[in-house]
C-alpha cells in the first residue's frame, strides 16, 4: 500500500528526507545569489522599496491598459513607465502606472496626460511618490529588523523551553521558510513592495507557530511513543495550515488592492515551504536529538 | 451544559467585561444624521460665525455635524453640495448642527469655508488607505536635535492649523540608523493643496499700515524668548474678571536685528499718540500676518515711537469661563504666536521622500472590499474546522472567539484613537490568522487526539504552553519592527502586539474555558 510505504519511508528514513528542505535551501541560496549577481539586489524591488511613482485609478472605458502603454511610452520617452492592470475575482477593475518618475513637474505632466486620454477627475487617481533615498533605506532598515528579530525570537525560544538544539530547529525552520519563499517569490517576477516587506515578517508568525506546536508535543508531554506525539502534532498543525491556506486563497481570488494580494502571495506560498521545514526538517531534527539524548 | 459554571468563571467573565468596554469605547451607530465638520478655514463665513474649527483630539462621533441648512435637512455630502452649491454672495445661511444654529453671512466668493465629510457611524478612525487623503513623509535635510525636531513639529502644526486643516497628524518617527522623519497625514485633502501648504516658506510679516516692519525668521527676529524669565502671564496686568468670564494677559520679549529695528523707528516716527488713561498707544497697530493672511493683530506702546529699540515686548491676552481656564487659553494664544513668529525659518530644512495621495473613491472601494474579502475568509476558515470537528459545539464558540478579538482590537484603536490604515489591517490579518491557529491547538489538546480527556486542568495548561511560546516569539519578533523604517512598520507591529495580546491574554484563555463546560459532559 502506498500509505504505508509513505509512513515507512517518513518514520524510518528521515534523516534521508533531510535532504528536501537541505536541497530546497541550496536551491534558493543559489537563485539569490544569481539574483544578486545579475541585478545587484537579492529581490526585484517595486516602486515602494526603489524610489519612483505608481499612479493608479479606477478602470475607464476611454482606454485599454495596452493603448496607454503605448500613448505613455511615445509621450515620456526618456521615462521607464509599466502599465499594468488591477483586478479581482478575474475582472479588471483599474490600472496602475510605474514608473521611475519622482520629480513634481514631472508626476503633474504624466497626471495631466492620464486625464487627456481619459474622463477621469483629480479625485479619481491616487498618486504614490517614494523619494529613491527613503526607499533604499527602508530596504536597508527592515533587513536589519528581521536580522534583529530572529536573534530574539531565538533568544525567546531558548529561554522558553531552556532546550539549545530544539530551539535552534525552531529558528533554523522560520529562517529556511523565508529564505525559500523569498527565492520562490524571485521566480514568478513580482516586485516586492513595503507591504511585501511586512508579508515576509509576518510570515515568521504561522512559521514560528507549528514550529513551538511540534515542539511542545514531542518534548514537554509524555503520552504515547515520540511518532505518535509527531502524528498528533501534525494533524493539529495540518488543520491550521489549511485554514490559513484557504483563507488566503480566497483572498488572493477577491481582494483588489494589490498591496493585500501580494501579502497573501507570499503568505501562501510560505505556509506551504512550512509543511516542509516543520514536518520534515525540524520533525528530523527533533528525531535525531532524542535519539542522541537517549544514548 | 452548565451555564452558570460557565459565566461564572473569571476568564469568561474577563473577556466579556473587555468586550463591553471594547463596544463602548467603539460606539457604533446604525445611523448618524447630517455630515461632520472637517474643518473650517480662517476668516471663513463659517469661522466669523463662530463656527469652531474641531480640535484634533476629539473622537470622530465628538466631532461637530450639520444637520439642516436654512431648514433644509442636510442627510448625506451631496444634500450638502446641493444646498451650498446654489448660494448668492452676501446671504445669509442659517446653519443647524447638533450643538447649535448659527448664522453666516456668505462673502463675494459665496464659499462657506467649511470642508465635510459623510458622518462616521462609530469612533474608528479610519485611516488614510480607507478615506483618502495625503501622506507626506518629512525629513531633515541636515542632522537635528529633537528639540528642532519638536519645534519643527509645532511649526508645521501651526502652519496647517493657520489653513484651517485640523484632521491633521503630524508626528516624528525615527529609525534605526536614528535618522528622522515627520510624517504628516491629512484626510481629505489632495495632493496639491499639501504640497502648496508645505512649498510655502511660512512667510510671516509685521506691517504697521501697508509697510512691512520687520519678517519672521533669523534675519529680522534674533530671538524670541520661551523661557519663564522673558515669557508668561504677564506680572503687572494678571488676570482680571470681566463680565462673566476672566481674562489674562501673556507678554514675551523679541529681538530684532539692526536693520528691523530702524525700519520701526522710521515707521512708527510718523504716527499719532493717543493716550488711553495710564496707557499710551499709537494710532496705528502692527498686524502680523503669515502667509499674506492675518493672525493676530499688536497696539504699539507710544514709547516705542521712533526709537529703534532692538527688544520689543509682545503682548496679547486670552479669556475663559475660570480663572484656570482663561490661564491656560492665555498661554495657548503665546505659544501660537511665538511659534508663528518663529514661523517663517524652520528650524531644520525638510526635503519629502515619499508622497502618497489615496483618492477617495479608491479608499472607499478599498474598505468594502477589505470587508467582503474579510466575511469570505473567515466563512472559508469556518467550513475547514467544520469539516475537521464535525461538531457546531466547537465551531461556533471558535467563530465568536475570533470576532470577540477582531471587536478588543478595534476597541483599543477606538480608545486611543489609532488610525486604521493598511498596516493595521496587515495586523488584523495577522492576529485573526495566528488566533485560528491558537483555538485549534486548545481544541486539539482538549478534545482532540482521542486521548482520555479526564485531566482538563493539564490538557488547557499544555495547551496555553504552546499558544504562549508562540506568543512570546511573535512578540520578540515585532519589536525590531517599532524602530525601523521610519516609522511606516510601527502600524502593523503595534496593531499585531495589541492584537495577539489580547487574544492570548484574554480571548483564547476564555475560549479554551468555554470548550471545557460545553465538552466536559
Amino acid at each position: 500500500m502506498l500509505k504505508d510505504k509513505l509512513k515507512h519511508i517518513y518514520e524510518q528514513k528521515y534523516k534521508t528526507l533531510l535532504i528536501i528542505p537541505i536541497l530546497l535551501v541550496l536551491l534558493a541560496i543559489a537563485q539569490i545569489s544569481i539574483q544578486y549577481a545579475t541585478t545587484g539586489d537579492f529581490v526585484n524591488k517595486g516602486i515602494s522599496l526603489q524610489g519612483g511613482s505608481t499612479i493608479s485609478f479606477p478602470l475607464d472605458s476611454s482606454i485599454t491598459a495596452a493603448e496607454l502603454q503605448t500613448f505613455l511610452n511615445e509621450r515620456f520617452p526618456q521615462a521607464d513607465i509599466t502599465v499594468r492592470t488591477i483586478s479581482s475575482a478575474g475582472t479588471i477593475t483599474g490600472i496602475a502606472i510605474d514608473s521611475d518618475i519622482q520629480l513634481d513637474a514631472e508626476i503633474t505632466a504624466l497626471r495631466a496626460a492620464i486625464q487627456e486620454k481619459t474622463s477621469l477627475k483629480t479625485a479619481d487617481i491616487s498618486v504614490e511618490v517614494i523619494g529613491s533615498s527613503l526607499g533604499e533605506n527602508f530596504f536597508k532598515q527592515t533587513f536589519i529588523a528581521l536580522i534583529v528579530a530572529f536573534i530574539l525570537m531565538g533568544i525567546t525560544v531558548i529561554i522558553y523551553f531552556r532546550m539549545l538544539v530544539p530551539s535552534l530547529a525552531v529558528i533554523l525552520a522560520g529562517f529556511s521558510d523565508i529564505i525559500v519563499t523569498l527565492a520562490i517569490f524571485n521566480v514568478t517576477g513580482m516586485k516586492l513592495s513595503t507591504a511585501g516587506v511586512a508579508a515576509f515578517l509576518m510570515l515568521i508568525g504561522y512559521s514560528v507557530d507549528t514550529d513551538i506546536l511540534l515542539t511542545s508535543r514531542v518534548l514537554k508531554q509524555h503520552h504515547g511513543t515520540v511518532m505518535e506525539r509527531i502524528y498528533g502534532a501534525i494533524k493539529t498543525g495540518l488543520t491550521m495550515t489549511t485554514t490559513t491556506l484557504v483563507a488566503v486563497a480566497v483572498a488572493l481570488i477577491f481582494v483588489k488592492s494589490d498591496t493585500i494580494k501580494q501579502i497573501m502571495l507570499i503568505i501562501f506560498i510560505g505556509v506551504l515551504v512550512d509543511i516542509i521545514m516543520t514536518w520534515i526538517q525540524n520533525v528530523a531534527i527533533l528525531r535525531m536529538y532524542i535519539e542522541r539524548k537517549h544514548k | 451544559m452548565n451555564w452558570k459554571a460557565l459565566f461564572t468563571n473569571w476568564r469568561v467573565i474577563m473577556l466579556l467585561v473587555f468586550l463591553l468596554f471594547a463596544i463602548i469605547s467603539i460606539q457604533p451607530h446604525f445611523s448618524v444624521e447630517g455630515v461632520t465638520i472637517r474643518s473650517v478655514a480662517l476668516n471663513s463665513s463659517a469661522s466669523l460665525a463662530g463656527i469652531e474649527n474641531p480640535s484634533a483630539k476629539l473622537t470622530p462621533l465628538q466631532k461637530e455635524r450639520i444637520v439642516a441648512i436654512d431648514g433644509t435637512p442636510i442627510k448625506t455630502i451631496q444634500d450638502y453640495y446641493e444646498a451650498t452649491d446654489l448660494l448668492p454672495p452676501n446671504q445669509t445661511v442659517r446653519i443647524e448642527t447638533n450643538r447649535q444654529i448659527y448664522t453666516l453671512r456668505t462673502q463675494e466668493k459665496s464659499e462657506l469655508g467649511l470642508k465635510v465629510y459623510p458622518a462616521p457611524t462609530s469612533n474608528l478612525r479610519k485611516g488614510l488607505d480607507l478615506e483618502g487623503g495625503t501622506r507626506v513623509v518629512l525629513k531633515s535635510a541636515e542632522p537635528a536635535t529633537k528639540d528642532q525636531i519638536d519645534l519643527t513639529i509645532d511649526n508645521l502644526k501651526e502652519r496647517l492649523n493657520v489653513y484651517g486643516l485640523s484632521d491633521v497628524v503630524v508626528r516624528a518617527a525615527t529609525d534605526l540608523a536614528g535618522e528622522d522623519f515627520i510624517i504628516i497625514e491629512i484626510a481629505g485633502v489632495t495632493e496639491d493643496e499639501v504640497k502648496e501648504l508645505l512649498s510655502k516658506q511660512g512667510k510671516f510679516e509685521a506691517k504697521v499700515g501697508n509697510e512691512t516692519v520687520f519678517f519672521g525668521g533669523s534675519k529680522d527676529i534674533t530671538y524670541v524668548c520661551r523661557s519663564a524669565e522673558c515669557s508668561g502671564i504677564n506680572p503687572q496686568i494678571g488676570c482680571s474678571a470681566f463680565e462673566d468670564s476672566y481674562a489674562c494677559s501673556f507678554f514675551f520679549s523679541i529681538s530684532l536685528s539692526p536693520a528691523a529695528a530702524e525700519r520701526q523707528a522710521q515707521l512708527t516716527q510718523v504716527l499719532t499718540e493717543i493716550p488711553d488713561g495710564k496707557n499710551c498707544y499709537l494710532d496705528q497697530e502692527l498686524a502680523l500676518f503669515l502667509d499674506d493672511k492675518e493672525v493676530d493683530r499688536l497696539k504699539i506702546g507710544c514709547e516705542l515711537k521712533g526709537r529703534a529699540s532692538s527688544n520689543i515686548q509682545i503682548s496679547g491676552s486670552g479669556i475663559g469661563g475660570t480663572q484656570p481656564d482663561a490661564i491656560t487659553n492665555t498661554l495657548q494664544n503665546m505659544k501660537k504666536l511665538q511659534t508663528i513668529l518663529v514661523t517663517g525659518s524652520l528650524p531644520v530644512k525638510l526635503e519629502i521622500v515619499k508622497l502618497d495621495t489615496i483618492s477617495p473613491s479608491l479608499g472607499k472601494e478599498f474598505l468594502n472590499n477589505v470587508l467582503l474579502v474579510g466575511v469570505l475568509a473567515i466563512l472559508a476558515v469556518v467550513c475547514v474546522v467544520f469539516i475537521r470537528y464535525r461538531q457546531a459545539k466547537v465551531v461556533i464558540p471558535m467563530a465568536l472567539t475570533l470576532l470577540s478579538e477582531i471587536i478588543l482590537l478595534l476597541g483599543f484603536a477606538a480608545l486611543v484613537g489609532w488610525n486604521l490604515d493598511l498596516a493595521a489591517i496587515a495586523g488584523i490579518i495577522l492576529t485573526v490568522g495566528t488566533g485560528v491557529d491558537h483555538l485549534i491547538v486548545i481544541t486539539d489538546e482538549t478534545i482532540g487526539g482521542g486521548r482520555a480527556t479526564s485531566d482538563w486542568k493539564q490538557s488547557i495548561k499544555n495547551a496555553m504552553f504552546i499558544v504562549m511560546g508562540a506568543y512570546l516569539v511573535d512578540f520578540a519578533g515585532m519589536i525590531p519592527l517599532w524602530f525601523a523604517g521610519a516609522g511606516l512598520l510601527k502600524g502593523f507591529a503595534f496593531t499585531t502586539i495589541v492584537g495577539l495580546s489580547f487574544g492570548v491574554l484574554i480571548a483564547r484563555p476564555a475560549y479554551a474555558v468555554i470548550i471545557e463546560k460545553i465538552m466536559h459532559e
